[in-house]
This record gives C-alpha cells, structure tokens and sequence, in this order.
C-alpha cells in the first residue's frame, strides 16, 4: 500500500485550523466553561510547611448563604493518590499538612464569593512540626525532619534498587552506571568539578488551571478539563473514587497552553464536592494558586565532575543531581530518571557514574516542564564544557566535536545511536551566528556570543491510537485523544491525512480529546511525543481506512485490490485510471456503510535495568530502545552584559533543531521561537522565590517572565531545521522536538555572559545581582 | 445590591444587573457570556482581558462595570473591517500564524488595534513597547509582531 509519492502537503506551511475561531475569540476554554446549575469551588491551603492537623471545624462555612458542599479528608476515599511511580498523595491533607498551600478542605457555592466567604471561616487547629527545605540537607541519611514517615508502605511501582532507605527523604535513587568513574579520573589530565542550581520556575501558561466536574446519573463523572492527558485523568478520578473507568468521561477543547504544568492532577477535588453535592463544580485556580497547585518545576542542584585528556577526549563523568520534589512525588520520580537522558546520548564518555535523586521537602509538589529536567542537567553539562575548553586551550566547538556520539555508535545506556543530527546543528549555528567573530562594545554593553548543544528524549509511554471515518459527504474525519495545548496537532494531523488519501486540507476534518469518542491516547501530549505517535497512528489508520476502500471498490470494479490505489476520494484501476469509483458510491448503506479505520502506535522500547541504567546488549543489538527517539539541538547566542547594571539582553538568538522532518515549517518556527523566548526567561529572569516554603512571588509582577520588548528583534530570531537524519519510525522521517527548541539555551547564555565579561555564572537565573557581585569579585 | 446598568458594548445598548464591585470583565464573561475576552490571572499583570474602552486598551480585570457607563466598549466579538469578513489584524494574525494556544490572542489583537490606530505606521520597537502589558507564553512574540506590522503595511496600502 506504501507507495513512493512526491508529498503535496507534509512539508508545507498550511495555514492553521484553529486560527480563525481563535482570532474571532468564539473558543470556549475550559475556563470560560458554563454548565447549568453550577457550583465553584474554592480551596483552603495551609498557612504551615509542616503541621500536624487537630482539629477542623467547617460549621461555620456550612451555614454562609450559597454553600452547598464542604469537604474535609473525612469526606474523601481513604486512598493515596500520585501520577508518578508512588502513590503518596492523599486528596485532602489527612492529619498532617506538607507544604504551604496544601489543600486541607474545599467548598462548593452557587458564587465564587460565597465560596471565598466560607473558605474563610473554616476553622483549623495545627500543631506545627520542624520543616526542611534545602534539598542537598534532606538528601542526607540522618535529615532532621523526615517529610513521609511512612514512605516504606506507600505503594509503588518502582524496582526496590530504585529505593534508597537509608535515606528516608529520597523518594527515587536513579542509578546510571557504565565503566569505571575512578578509575576515569586518574586517566585524565584535566578533572572540571562544578555545583550548578537551577530554580523552581513556573509554566505560566495564560489560561489558568481548570475543570468542571458534572456528575451523571449513573454515578458516573463527565470532566470538562483544559490539561494534558484526559486518559490519566480519566484513570486517575476513576481509581481514586472507586468508579468504573468507562463511567468516566474526560473531555476538552483547545487549552490554553500547558508546557507541562497542566498534566498534574488537579481534577480530584472538584471530583469530589460533585460526587458530594450531586451538582456540577467548577474550580479554575487562581493565578496565585497556580504558582503552588499548579505543580511548578522542580528546582534542582547539581554536581558534575568531567575528566578530560589533554587532548580534550572526555574520559569520565560524574553526576550527582538532586531534585527537589516538594512534599509529593508525582512527576518528580520521572524527572530525576529521563533528565539523564542529555547525560548519556550526546558525548562519547568510557567512563559514567549518574546519581539522581528526587528528594522530598516541605515545598509544593512539582511537576515536568518543558524539558522535563533535561534543560537544568543541559546547563550543567554544556557550562563545564566550556569551563573545561577554557582550562584546556581548546575551542569550545572542537572540543564538543570531538568527543559527540554518531549514528550507530552505543550511547552510554548501551542504546544504538539513530537519527542523530547534531553535528549539522552545531555547524548550522556557528555560521549563522558567527559564533567566532566578536563584536565591539556600546558604551558599558559588552558583547559576547555562546553556544550550547543539547538534546531531548520522548519517553515512551504506552501506547496511542487514531481513527479515521470516510463519510459518505467525502469527509476524511481524524478522531484522536491527544491534546491541543498550542500546538497544532489537529492542522499537522489534517495534512498527514490529506497526505495519505491524496486529498486537500479542505476534505478533512478532526474530532479531539474525548475519552467518550476518541482513541486512546497514553500519557497525552507530554514528552514531545504527539507528532511522532499520533503522527504513526493516523498513517496506520488511514491505511486500514483505505485498505477497506480498496476492497469494497475490487469488488465494484471486479479487479483485484494488487491494481487498485486511492486518492482524491476516488477509487480506480493504476494503470487505467478511468476506470474508477467514487468512495461516496462505496459508502452506501447497501455497500456497508461508513468505512473506519483504526489503528494503534507504541514505540519500540524496552526498559533499562534498574540496577545501573543499562539497556540488555542483546536487546540493543535486535533494534530496541529506552526511548522512543532523541531529537538533538544547538543554540548560538549572542548578549550584551552592561558592566555597570550586571543586566543582560539577549540580542541574537539561533537555534538549530534536528526534527527529522518538518510537517509544517511554520507551526515548527512557532514551536522553536516559542521555545527559544522560554529558554531567554528561564536563563535570565524567572525563579520561584520562596521562604520557609512559602512562595513570594506568586503574581505576573513579581515573578518575571519573558516580554516583547525584552525579547531579541525579529531578524535575529532564527529558527534551523535540520532534516539530514530523519527517524526511520518517524511519520515522513518527523521526531517531537517541542522541548529540545527550549534545551541548551541557559547554557548558551552563561556562556555568553561569559565571552562577554568573563564571569561563570553557575546559578539560574542570570541576575544584574549575581553578575555585578561577580564582576566585583573578579 | 445589584443596580439596572446600561452599557454599551460592541455597538449594542445592553442592559442588566450588576453589583458595583464587579469588574468589566466579570459582566462580560459572566453575565452576557462574551467569553472572547479571557481571563489569565485577574490582576492586570497578562491582558488577556483586554478590551477598548473609547478606544484605548484596558485590562477589564481591573476596570469597574459601573464606570463603563456611558462609554464604548470594544471586545473581540465586535472587532470587525468595513462591511464583512475578518479584520485585518485577525487576517494578519492568521496569516502570519501568530496564533498558538490562543488565549492571550483576543487581548494582543485589540491591543494591537488601538496602538495602530495611534501610530498606523509604527516601528519593531514601537511594536514592542506597545504589547508591554500582553503576556503570550507560546510565541516567543516573533509571528505577533510580524502580524502587526502586516497588518499595519496591508491598512496603510
């Protein structure tokens, strides 16, 4: 069925399908949702990091005019609750409270006033306990506050050589072994040994968290959510409250921008005052709750340790990478296992000992953000190259160059090299940038340019389906369970489609995001895995649909299928394409009605061996992989650091991506522009400040993200595809690379800062602060 | 106490009841369910709430019902060209594929509105000191700006 054709629509830049209503503003966002009878709840956090619970008295919140619900831990199922691999999580804080903000009781009101005014008076007696918050602390084995005394029989689906109990705060020890470090180290003429931190930063995406939860008369649940992963969701509420999953339905519309953040649970508690109210609830958080709720990113310190030779081979490599998970696990786990993804696939390094941690403290809980912790271990890794190049007399791109992994080789997991295109990146943004050439100085704004390489992986996960309907009004209907977080999915899965059936962008239609109607869809889109997996799944599907075309038309034309193609709605005889039927005419009640096809699409992968990170040799050798692909980047950056402020701008910004294959170049610029400006504010600006556990600066004032006059003009953001090595399980050859156009641009900064007045700043973010205390130190 | 007003909003007289503490974009959003105009945090930090008022952009979150008495108010529902079809700010918008998750979009386009029809030929700059207070998240700003210049050269030619 696979036939070589010159593609008419993969690879062009269609104009979006969601643009037009989005510019009218006619879409509903789940936070514009209205539902008769509707309830809105609202949420009392605690005032302490660390308490014990005596007492709760919600009466007098039961009587303010417009309750209708009120719940405390006694009204939720005795269950713990964790998107991550252990369930440590109650719904509401049972006895103790772990960080500030944690939800203690939650209340439905006909207003959002009557539900504040209630929300005031509950009345909670705590006894507060001794906290911790600084990670490398409570990665001790003698930490004086243990956050889950009763981590031990929390369940969990983690090998044990995954745990770590003589120290009771680590909630995951990822373990990633290859070689002998020491013996490394006493190889190598040069050892480079730095502790990098990277904060706690915030999504922001604009549209709030939301749900509205309506019950249904089977006692079951309809969701209306705007979040990533309506099946998780789904599975989640369903185990939660004991309900069959089938009588859950999850459902959304466009969501109004994620980044990671809006795949933590948040649905629960809403869940919860419907089952109990029997009237649909709606939360949407405040700005300020999403800064705590909202699962902000994990905040991580990390020690790495490179031995070098003189001739800049890297020998051996060392890391130690805490990651704080706040008071719950959730993504955290995962975090601290796949960022060490950039650690092992991007140099070629006999020598590898990786420890990541992902450690318990008495901060809100964390989830993954773009990048999923490879941006922070990026930082580090591609700082203490350049620190190293330095030290070494070498040229920072020649050392790299040096010492990257190529096509074929095994990354230091034991996993054969495919589709890697970095060297390509690296060249394409050395000349684009000039990287080598240094311009002169404006008054105090000294210059400088840095470059940074870096890589994200997409995670497996299960597995993703599509389904296509032929109607009989020459319709090509996509139905998928992924989400459409600002992506495109829809418009670059419409032009896979209308690829396939040789169709225009005209004919083709696409369902989305309903666990009612639409095909599985794993872990939703996370993990950059949307255009890759659905990508897959709509191709197989749109196979299976044709493949049933071709069949009812053999019998129609009375010629057997081997002659028979279809395109344009029509189908006909290859060699003499007059002779022919219109799909429509097959369609037919009498010719069987609708023709569906449906397909499903997992990644080829295995996992890794617990004990040290490695994938079997033998399963290497027979094609198989930890991840479902790696999509690998370089940035090149030019700034200028005024030497009397310490303040920093990004005046020039390239960056080369290896995504395989372009779908939609334009929809690919947006994604790498997008996630250049967030790279800009996560190197230069953006940090969750919090003290005692209390986030500081919970608004858009105080915490600073990226604007337009900040960002570099136009003509010096540029976006580099790099198509020289596409994925052989690729859609057309495609790799996700949403998150990779983000990895490598706090490194890239530093090292510009540091091209331009000579100081290493090894703590996010780059601060006027940090760098004039620096450039006085000097 | 909830008192009859009268508003006017996208050309049309729209009478109803409101509290005096409630912001434009509450009634908006709640009460006429003009849900074009979003909502991303209620403080007058994003503008994804932004609408005209008399012309000049202001972030509803923060603007009084009762204080809109009397005066034009524009949303996104009522931004239109001369006679039918898009404005040439949502045409350039589109084309210029400024558009991602789309939530800051209604503000940025009647932000974009009002800094045009005050400098109908402005600079890069001018742009972006113009779209200070529209926080997008997804773009990195690059296709908006390029969006309003378009739009900008297209109204002039």
């Amino acid at each position: 069925m696979v036939k070589m054709r010159e593609l008419t629509i993969v690879g062009k830049s269609v104009l979006r399908g969601d643009a037009k209503s989005k510019v009218l503003g006619k879409e509903e966002y789940c936070a514009d949702i209205k539902v008769p009878g509707m309830l809105h709840a609202k949420v009392l956090g605690s005032p302490y990091a660390h308490a014990r619970i005596l007492s709760i008295d919600v009466s007098a919140a039961q009587r303010v005019p417009g309750v209708r619900c009120v719940v405390t831990e006694e009204d939720a199922p005795k269950k713990l609750t964790g998107t991550g691999v252990v369930r440590d999580m109650p719904l509401l804080a049972s006895g103790v409270v772990r960080y500030v903000g944690e939800p203690v009781a939650a209340v439905a009101a006909t207003t959002v006033e009557a539900a504040e005014e209630a929300i005031d008076v509950i009345r909670v007696e705590y006894e507060e306990l001794p906290a911790i918050f600084d990670i490398e602390v409570s990665a001790g084995t003698n930490p004086p506050v243990i956050v889950h005394p009763d981590f031990a029989k929390y369940r969990k689906s983690t090998p044990p050589e995954r745990l770590c109990p003589e120290r009771p705060n680590i909630c995951t020890h990822i373990k990633i072994y290859k070689g002998d470090v020491e013996q490394g180290f006493k190889e190598s003429d040069l050892i480079v040994e730095n502790r990098y931190v990277a904060p706690s930063i915030q999504h922001s995406p604009v549209e709030p968290h939301a749900a509205v939860v309506v019950p249904e008369a089977d006692g079951g649940l309809t969701l209306l959510t705007g979040k990533q992963g309506i099946y998780r969701a789904k599975e989640d509420v369903a185990a939660m409250f004991g309900i069959a999953p089938h009588k859950i339905r999850v459902a959304q519309k466009y969501v109004g921008g994620a980044f990671g953040g809006k795949a933590t649970i948040y649905e629960l508690i809403p869940a919860l005052l419907a089952l109990k109210s029997g009237r649909p609830v709606k939360w949407v958080m405040t700005r300020e709750e999403t800064f705590v709720l909202g699962g902000p990113r994990q905040g991580m310190v990390l020690w790495i340790k490179d031995g070098f030779k003189n001739d800049g081979t890297l020998v051996a490599r060392q890391m130690e990478v805490f990651v704080d998970a706040g008071a719950y696990g959730e993504a955290s786990p995962g975090v601290t296992q796949n960022c060490s993804s950039v650690a092992v696939c991007m140099y070629r390094i006999p020598h590898l000992k990786w420890d990541g941690y992902a450690v318990y403290t008495n901060t809100p809980k964390r989830r993954g953000m773009r990048g999923y912790g490879v941006n922070e271990v990026t930082f580090a890794i591609e700082s203490n190259m350049n620190i190293a190049a330095e030290k070494l007399g070498m040229d920072a791109v020649e050392l790299r160059r040096k010492n990257l992994l190529r096509e074929g080789e095994a990354m230091l997991n034991g996993e054969i090299v495919h589709s890697n295109g970095v060297v390509e990146c690296l060249d394409r943004v050395c000349e684009s940038m000039k990287l080598r050439e240094k311009n002169a100085p404006d008054g105090p704004w000294k210059k400088g340019k840095g470059l940074a390489l870096g890589n994200k992986y997409s995670s497996p996960g299960t597995h993703y389906g599509a389904r296509i309907h032929v109607t009989e009004n020459d319709r090509i209907v996509i139905y998928h369970g992924a989400d459409a977080i600002g992506q495109g999915v829809n418009t670059v899965m419409a032009q896979i489609a209308a690829e396939e059936f040789g169709v225009s962008m005209d004919n083709v239609d696409v369902v989305f995001s309903d666990t009612a109607i639409t095909p599985y869809f794993g872990h939703g889109s996370t993990s950059s895995r949307t255009t890759f997996n659905l990508g897959n799944a709509v191709r197989r599907a749109s196979d299976a649909a044709k493949r049933e075309i071709l069949e009812r038309a053999s019998a129609r034309l009375e010629a057997p299928i081997e002659i028979l193609d279809v395109r344009g709605m029509e189908a006909y005889v290859t060699s003499h394409p007059n002779l022919k039927v219109k799909v429509r005419d097959l369609i037919t009640p009498k010719a069987g009605g609708e023709i569906v096809g449906t397909a499903d699409y997992k990644a080829d992968c295995v996992a890794d061996d617990p004990k040290n990170g490695q994938l079997d040799p033998e399963l290497a050798r027979a094609g198989k992989r930890l991840m479902a692909f790696y999509a690998y980047a370089a940035k090149a950056v030019e700034v200028a650091v005024n030497v009397e402020t310490g303040e920093v701008k990004v005046l020039r910004c390239h960056g080369a991506i290896d995504l395989g294959k372009a779908i939609n170049p334009k929809t690919c610029e947006q994604q790498s522009e997008g996630g250049m400006a967030m790279g800009i504010g996560s190197a230069l600006y953006e940090e969750t400040l919090m003290q005692d556990g209390r986030v500081l600066n919970s608004s858009f004032t105080d915490y600073r993200l990226p604007l337009a006059p900040q960002m570099p003009a136009n003509e010096n953001m540029k976006s580099i595809f790099v198509e020289s090595a596409p994925h052989k399980d690729g859609p057309f050859g495609a790799k996700g690379f949403a998150e990779g156009v983000v990895t490598g641009m706090e490194p890239a900064i530093a090292n510009a800062v540091f091209d331009a007045v000579g100081v290493r700043i090894k703590e996010l973010p780059i601060t006027p602060e940090k760098v004039l205390r620096a450039l006085h130190k000097r | 106490m909830k008192r009859r007003i009268t508003l006017k909003i996208n050309g049309i007289e729209e009478e109803l009841y409101a509290e005096p503490w409630w912001t434009l974009s509450r009634v908006l959003r709640d009460e006429l369910n003009l849900i074009g105009t979003k909502e991303g945090c209620a403080g007058g930090h994003c503008g994804a709430c932004t609408v005209l008022i008399d012309g000049k952009p202001v972030m509803s979150c923060l603007y009084l019902a009762m204080k809109a008495r009397g005066k034009e108010i524009m949303t996104i529902e009522g931004l239109k060209c001369e006679g039918e079809g898009l404005h040439p700010l949502q045409e350039a918008f589109i084309e210029q594929f400024a558009v991602q998750c789309g939530y800051c979009i209604p503000g940025m386009i009647l932000t974009a509105k009002a800094l045009l029809d005050e400098n109908p030929a402005p600079t890069e700059t001018e742009i972006r000191a113009g779209l200070n207070g529209n926080i997008c998240r997804c773009t990195g700003y690059v296709k908006i700006v390029d969006a309003i210049m378009s739009a900008a050269a297209r109204t002039k030619a």
